[in-house]
């Protein structure tokens, strides 16, 4: 077993009195792709927030290549090459596409490209690559749904990050636009990208996910190789449904 | 046409650079008071526009600018250099000093705090004794407004220069995201307080500077004139006016609004206190963009524009 | 001893005051997200509506007093239905800078209008005071005290035992949701905006009894009034007024102690602590 990219020991998050996130703990390995499933409120996102450092663990660790981070401010985790996207999607509302992608590559890993102008070039291959060409001088609060996750996408590897945290990235769009993200993800980790994806489409989960973690009431109840973990029975209860005949 | 446009900057700052061998001292002085009021709204420009943090306070660096540069003066009989140099080091360590704190509140918290701590910084200095308590200091006396109107000049290039080179650099870019998304610039890293901090330092150098210049120029200086809170309003709306976060923005706002407010003051006192009020309660509402968006937006859409800023910011 | 505790009850009696000056700039802001930079202002055209009220029509400014709100409730209204709801949606910033814009024209015309002069509502009953385990009390303060405290129990009986102050509490916590529920967003704002400034006006009035009037009054009580409203949490009436209370006996404190020159660095060097020291809270709140 290669050596983990990260990993997460005991984490828990309080806030008065709720308590969102209790006793989680698992590794990633390099290049691995992890699914982080369960139901609404689970915790998921808390855990995303976690390890971007967007929130701070009330207790636990959380080790990233080696490195102890879980004190760390969130620019100083972005620089070591950790990304995420939003849930609730975060574009820069009065800047244009273009200008969008080209903020992730001037401060991405490793603190970014210094030069505006090579910036710029690597934003526009990334949005190449996820489609957004077309929409390049746009404003990005002008832009519809599907188009708002690739631009979160792109912003998020414009940072050549070395983990991608991705939160339900495949909400509201349809088949042939799953289809799309499944491919674009699975070329991510061709490049050498780790990944963690929180997702409720069971499709894109099954297909992509090397792993899975599953969430319940903040507490971690399966933990395993994705085809298992579905069968699971407690998994099945809590979370699946009766499964379909 | 674009070769013609980088041509206009320098012919208009020589243009402005002759102005006192060619017109009265009226106009010199209203001169000197246009240009400096005119970098302190390009320094808020820099917090404010750029940057999204909105102070109400950048009074307190060019008061402390004023004051540095006449202790110095008056009181420790310093040269002139030594004298700015002073005021700009009072300035920029306010900034850092405080800065770090106030910089963690958002928005209108923010606001607040910077108009308290112009508050305080003016009423601890009318408690200091080498800066003269309630009374004031004079400063030596030099004869000729021409070499203030150039100094002037020369602070006001400096300043939209720096500002040219921040709308353009990797730093200029960071600031922005900070001002459309604070969070998501932070989990992109940048490290958005060494950001802020840096932003309103540079504001508080050239605010300073304004400053220890006015204050040599006008030779005597008491808390009130030198802390003056009138200069905050001035520089938002010219600012907001002109067109936060642009480079020419600030200036031209700065340019047009003097000019009128020079002219209705001409008319009747106190007036100019009521036209920047409606001013600013007009501009908010209808351009909350600036002038230069007016120009590029009038272009698209005529007198739509104006209906549609209310139309999609209304309840 | 004894001036310890004159001194105490002269701060307990002001930051009454201060407390109501609070109250309307805390509800505008908790409900409305507005953070009124002319509630000086407000407070001071509540204040020469009062001393008109009395110098012009006899009226006995206790009495006059819910006239003098009524007038400022008129104003407050407007000035949201007219101009503040045009631009609610927009960046907070210019809320801020729209609230600016307006307490410079109200001070320019309050100038225009009605002069520099220093003026007073001094009723008959003005100069007497009764005397209180060896303590004077100024019967103008302790009327304007208990003016101030009543006001903020009668704004925490609205807003939890009303419909319209449930309205009010519901806009202020999910507009979206309120809407849903049949609440008619423009009328609320403007009500809302309505009562917090009628709030500064009582303040004003019952300032220009124990104190004087200028137009110029209202630039530090702006400043002091979103202290005294963060210190008690915004749109909590019984928070705000124990704001004002801390703010009213640290001021009086300072003076006796330090020097009177002080009072200023006291009111705003408390301020930016408060808003230094607490970001926590107020960035849950933001």
């Amino acid at each position: 077993m290669t050596a983990p990219l990260f990993e997460v020991r005991g984490l828990t998050k309080r806030f008065r009195g709720l308590t969102a996130v209790s006793d989680v703990t698992f590794r990633v390995a390099p290049r691995e792709i992890v699914g982080l499933i369960g139901p609404n409120g689970a915790g998921k996102t808390t855990i995303i927030s976690l390890i971007s450092g967007t929130l701070v663990p009330t207790a636990g660790e959380i080790v990233f290549e080696g490195r102890h981070i879980e004190r760390l401010p969130a620019y100083r985790r972005a620089r070591l090459g950790i990304g995420r996207t939003f849930q609730v999607m975060k574009p820069f509302p009065g800047l244009s596409v273009l200008e969008n992608v080209t903020v992730g590559a001037l401060f991405g890993t490793g603190g970014g490209e210094r030069n505006r102008k090579r910036a710029d070039e690597k934003a526009r291959e990334w949005l190449r690559f996820t489609g957004l060409e077309r929409r390049m001088d746009q404003r990005a609060d002008a832009l519809g749904g599907p188009d708002r996750k690739r631009l979160e996408f792109a912003k998020a590897l414009a940072m050549n990050p070395k983990l991608l945290l991705l939160d339900e990235v495949m909400a509201g769009l349809n088949h042939v636009e799953v289809d799309e993200v499944v491919e674009l993800i699975k070329k991510m980790r061709d490049k050498g990208v780790t990944i963690l994806v929180i997702e409720h489409v069971m499709k894109a989960i099954r297909r992509l996910a090397d792993r899975l973690l599953v969430l319940h009431h903040g507490q971690q109840i399966a933990e395993g190789r994705t085809d298992e973990v579905l069968r699971d029975p407690r998994v099945v209860d809590a979370y699946l449904g009766k499964r379909r005949q | 046409m674009n070769r013609f446009r980088w041509l206009a900057l320098p012919v208009a700052a020589a243009a402005l650079a002759a102005v006192p061998w060619v017109t009265s001292d009226t106009i010199v002085q209203y001169g000197i008071n246009a240009l400096l009021v005119a970098t302190l709204a390009q320094s808020w420009n820099i917090i404010g526009g750029f940057s999204g943090y909105p102070s109400f306070g950048n009074s307190v660096f060019y008061g402390l600018g004023t004051y540095g540069t006449a202790i110095a003066m008056a009181q420790l009989h310093w040269s002139f250099g030594s004298g700015l140099v002073f005021g700009a080091v009072l300035g920029v360590a306010c900034a850092l000093l405080f800065g770090i704190p106030i910089l963690r509140l958002r928005g209108p918290y923010f606001a607040i705090a910077t108009l308290g701590l112009a508050a305080v910084m003016s009423a601890i200095i009318a408690t200091v004794e080498i800066a003269g308590k309630n009374i004031g200091l004079i400063l030596p006396l030099f004869r000729g407004d021409t070499l203030f109107y150039e100094l002037s000049l020369i602070l006001l290039v400096a300043a939209t220069a720096t500002v040219a080179w921040i709308a353009r650099s990797r730093f200029g870019v960071g600031l922005v995201a900070i001002r459309e998304d604070e969070d998501a610039a932070q989990v992109m890293g940048i490290n958005t307080t060494m950001y802020k901090v840096a932003a309103l330092t540079v504001a508080a150098f050239f605010s300073a500077l304004a400053g220890g210049i006015h204050a040599y120029w006008i030779t005597f200086i008491d808390p009130a004139s030198a802390f003056d809170p009138s200069l905050n309003v001035r520089m938002v709306i010219m600012t907001l006016f002109g067109g936060p976060g642009t480079v020419l923005g600030p200036v031209l706002g700065a340019f047009v609004l003097s000019a009128v407010s020079e002219v209705l003051a001409s008319q009747a006192t106190g007036v100019a206190s009521l036209f920047y009020g409606i001013v600013i309660v007009a501009a908010v509402v209808f351009m909350p963009k600036g002038l230069l968006d007016v120009v590029q937006g009038f272009r698209e859409s005529r007198w739509r524009y104006f209906t549609d800023n209310i139309r999609r910011y209304r309840l | 001893m004894q001036l310890f505790g004159q001194i105490l009850v002269n701060g307990i009696l002001l930051g009454g005051l201060y407390g109501l000056m609070g109250l309307g700039m805390g509800l505008v802001w908790g409900v409305l997200k507005i953070v009124n930079l002319a509630h000086g202002a407000l407070i001071m055209l509540g204040g020469y509506a009062l001393y008109f009220l009395y110098t012009k029509a006899g009226v006995d400014p206790f009495l006059g007093l819910p006239l003098a709100m009524l007038a400022m409730f008129v104003l407050g209204y407007l000035l949201q239905i007219l101009l503040l709801n045009l631009i609610v949606r927009s960046a907070q910033l210019n809320t801020l800078l729209l609230t600016f814009g307006l307490d410079v024209v109200f001070v320019y015309l309050a100038q225009l209008l009605f002069t520099a002069d220093f003026r007073t509502i001094n009723p008959p009953y003005a100069g007497k005071n009764i005397s209180l385990f060896g303590v004077t009390v100024p019967y103008a303060q302790l009327g304007a005290f208990g003016v101030a405290v009543l006001l903020a129990a009668l704004l925490y009986l609205v807003l939890d035992r009303t419909r319209t102050g449930r309205a009010i509490r519901a806009t202020a916590q999910n507009l979206v949701a309120a809407r849903l529920y049949g609440v008619n967003p423009k009328r609320i704002y403007a009500i809302t905006f309505g009562t917090g400034a009628a709030l500064a006006g009582a303040a004003g009035g019952l300032y220009g009894i124990v104190s004087q009037i200028t137009p110029y009054i209202g630039v530090t009580l702006t400043a002091k009034s979103f202290v005294i409203a963060i210190l008690g949490g915004l749109d909590k009436p019984l928070g705000v007024i124990g704001g004002g209370l801390v703010l009213g006996i640290a001021e009086a404190m300072a003076a006796l102690y330090l020097d009177p020159t002080y009072t200023d660095i006291i009111s705003f060097g408390l301020l930016v602590l408060v808003l230094v020291a607490r970001p926590a809270q107020l960035l849950g709140r933001a």
